[in-house]
């Protein structure tokens, strides 16, 4: 009996051991697993922070690919029709912290890598009205600003295009958008040659460094917009623009838009360029809606010539070409109109006349006959010729990345009054001779069909 | 020649007008996308009236109001439900993509509530207070009367609007970066809840479970929590209206179903469901 109690003490005891071992066991145990917990929660902690930070970083960009066929002849130098990549661009944002962006975009197109817009954006912090922009951006314009990713015509109105090629400058803006008024202010201060061509006595471009200025003369743009609402019939936007600048003269003398006034000027002096805009954008919430856009821009623009080169050794005097500076005026007006919600339908009138001193009956007539050796005669040409373009196009977007556009652009030129008297010669494919006479009206249509993949 | 100009003229002429006038027949199926604060109240809103028109399907879903407002920027949605007003750069979109401003609709009124764990012994902040918690310059509860303790901060994600207008009018600056984001209202009232030491924010129609925090305008003045009477008073400071989002003036079966939001029958279940009405 005695020692069945022994037995019992000490199965007992064992179990209570156990019992206790286990108990420890299962400490350790959910304490390893509260560690792990802890480490997860650690890690995570730190890879939300990370991610937070790379949701700063904004990625957007898109890709127009297109088939063109212009009417233009077919020349030995130029394709007729062919595929091409209009754009090929992705655009970084980086909030760096509240009101503080970077934005850097690069443009990728075959044969013609590029910087398009590299700039700061600072806002200010108090009024939240105020930002300043410093870098490369759009020059202050309403159809510089549109971006082609959502422009209804292919390509920016021929005025625009001249005025503003390439679209960016660099320099800095300050803007103005306070939070409670529909008015929107832009005042930039620019290198304002962006884009140029600036040719000397031997052909050569004296602009072709894009990141420093050619002269030291900044220019000044602004822009100043108000949405007025309609009320349930719609908004009207409207303000104007303008642009305040000058470009070093080259050369010593200035020849007038009309081709009659010669005046002296000094080598580095300020050759001006000036003109205003103004525009109107109408928002219609009828039939579905639809909108009506416009702009017009006169003023002053100047292209800059050189001074005479003297004979040196064997090398031959060359003449001087003078400065030329143009009245000029021109603008667009957009129809824009909604097909249900996949489709949309845009025609657009677009007029530039680059000498509105000189209409086509006086090209070739009017201009200025030099009687010193030392400066070029300049006849009125080609370039003074006005060009009209009746612009149609029609875009499905098939989904919300990808855009189908159709568009097609007659383009006509103002007529030379007389025959023969402004004449393109050329060679054509097959080796034939051909000429373009701008008496004539000149086929230069385009058809464009463009996929566009945005992102 | 001439002849042939004229010709030509006439039928672009044709052919413009009758692009002029071509319009978007009002869809039978209605889709209604964004706000996740209204997104109880829509869906609400959307069964009962199909119960009543049978021929019409609405189909709700949340996201965000800058989702909302996006999809209906590229086409995706009708309506775009939106807790906050649309801003500038979408308005600028909407025109570019649609050539129309939007038609915005105040289809409710809500206060945002500020969510305290039930075992919280803060029972009110000052908006200032509030703007410090969330930019995190006041991180322990014991600055604003609370235990020793960190506070844990809980949030929605910047696609909200209820994030973006409580930014704007309370936290004023930019976000504590310790501040948990969450996908959506009720995710936030459930951290709150679980977490003693946690605050957060959003609609006053999802607090159930947790203490309702009240607030002041000012340290001088009075606090009060989000109820119809102090919201429609405008004595509770953080109130905003809720709206709907359209791209053109609503026609058809999509006016039918606007108009009967706004209608006393609408703006009922808009009380039932914890809103406010927006008169």
């Amino acid at each position: 009996m005695k020692k069945l109690k022994n037995l019992l003490l000490v199965i007992v005891t064992l179990l209570a051991l156990n019992v206790r071992a286990q108990e420890q066991t299962q400490a350790e145990k959910l304490s390893e697993v509260n560690d792990k917990v802890n480490g997860l929660l650690e890690r995570i902690a730190t890879d939300e922070a990370d991610l937070q930070k790379l949701t700063k970083i904004k990625v957007s960009g898109y890709i127009q690919s297109q088939y063109q066929n212009f009417e233009t002849p077919t020349l030995l130098s130029k394709s007729q029709n062919y595929f091409s990549l209009r754009r090929v661009r992705v655009k970084f944002t980086y909030e760096a912290a509240d009101g503080v962006k970077f934005v850097l975009q690069p443009d990728f197109a075959p044969g013609n890598l590029s910087l398009k817009d590299a700039y700061v954006v600072v806002n200010d912090h108090w009024k939240k009205a105020f930002s300043i922009w410093a870098g490369k951006f759009n020059r202050p314009n309403y159809e510089v600003e549109y971006s082609s990713s959502q422009r209804e015509l292919t390509e920016r109105s021929l005025i625009i295009r001249t005025l503003y090629p390439g679209e960016r400058a660099i320099g800095a803006k300050l803007e103005f958008n306070p939070v409670n008024v529909p008015i929107h202010m832009q005042l930039a201060l620019l290198n304002g040659n962006d884009g140029l061509t600036i040719a000397n006595s031997a052909g050569t471009n004296l602009n072709a460094t894009d990141n420093i200025d050619y002269d030291n003369f900044k220019d000044i743009m602004a822009r100043v917009t108000y949405n007025l609402p309609l009320g349930s019939f719609g908004g009207l936007d409207f303000g104007a623009h303008g642009y305040f600048g000058a470009i070093k003269s080259n050369a010593v003398k200035t020849l007038s838009s009309d081709y009659t006034t010669l005046s002296d000027i000094k080598f580095g002096d300020k050759l001006s360029r000036n003109w205003l805009g103004g525009e109107f954008q109408l928002f219609a919430d009828v039939l579905g809606g639809l909108s009506l856009k416009g702009e017009y821009i006169a003023g002053k623009n100047a292209t800059v010539g050189y001074a005479p080169v003297p004979a040196a050794g064997t090398v031959a005097a060359i003449p001087g070409v003078a400065n030329f500076q143009n009245n000029f005026a021109g603008g667009y007006l957009y129809l824009i109109k909604n097909l249900g919600k996949k489709n949309q339908f845009a025609f657009r009138y677009d007029y530039y006349d680059p000498n509105t001193d000189i209409t086509g009956k006086d090209v070739a007539v009017k201009g200025f006959t030099s009687t010193d050796a030392t400066l070029k005669s300049k006849m009125s040409g080609k370039g003074d010729l006005a060009t009209s373009t009746f612009g149609f196009a029609f875009h499905h977007y098939w989904d919300d990345n990808i855009r189908i556009t159709f568009c097609y652009e007659i383009v006509n030129n103002e007529k030379v009054g007389t025959a023969g008297k402004v004449v393109d010669s050329y060679t054509t494919e097959a080796g034939n001779p051909g000429k373009l006479d701008w008496s004539n009206s000149i086929n230069q249509n385009v058809f464009t069909l463009r996929i566009q993949a945005k992102f | 020649m001439k002849k042939l100009n004229v010709l030509r003229s006439a039928i672009v002429a044709v052919l413009l007008g009758l692009i002029c006038f071509a319009f978007t027949a009002a869809p039978e199926r209605i889709t209604v996308k964004g706000s996740d604060t209204l997104v109880i109240l829509a869906q609400k809103w959307a069964e009962v009236y199909m119960k009543t028109n049978t021929g019409v399907s609405i189909q709700v879903t949340g996201g965000g109001s800058g989702v909302g407002i996006s999809a209906l920027i590229n086409g995706a949605t009708d309506i775009a439900n939106a807790s906050r007003k649309m801003k500038n750069t979408e308005k600028d979109k909407l025109k570019a993509r649609y050539n129309t401003l939007g038609v915005e609709v105040a289809c409710a009124k809500d206060g945002i509530t500020v969510y305290l764990n039930a075992a919280s012994k803060v029972k009110e902040l000052s908006i200032a207070q509030l703007g410090k918690i969330f930019r995190g310059e006041i991180t322990n509860w014991k600055e604003v009367g609370g235990d020793d303790q960190s506070i844990k901060l809980y949030g929605r994600e910047n696609s909200s609007g209820t994030y973006v207008f409580f930014q704007e009018n309370v936290v004023q600056g930019d976000y504590a970066s310790s501040c948990q984001t969450l996908p959506g209202t009720a995710a936030v009232v459930n951290a709150v809840k679980k977490d003693a030491y946690g605050i957060g924010y959003g609609g006053a129609a999802y607090a159930e479970g947790i203490a309702i925090c009240k607030v002041k305008r000012d340290d001088n003045s009075p606090a009060f929590a989000a109820t119809a009477e102090t919201i429609k008073t405008g004595d509770y400071p953080i109130t905003r209206f809720l709206y709907m989002y359209l791209r053109n003036k609503p026609t058809g079966e999509m006016k039918k179903y606007i108009d009967w939001i706004l209608s006393p029958e609408g703006q009922k279940l808009v009380v039932d469901m914890g809103y406010f009405p927006v008169k």
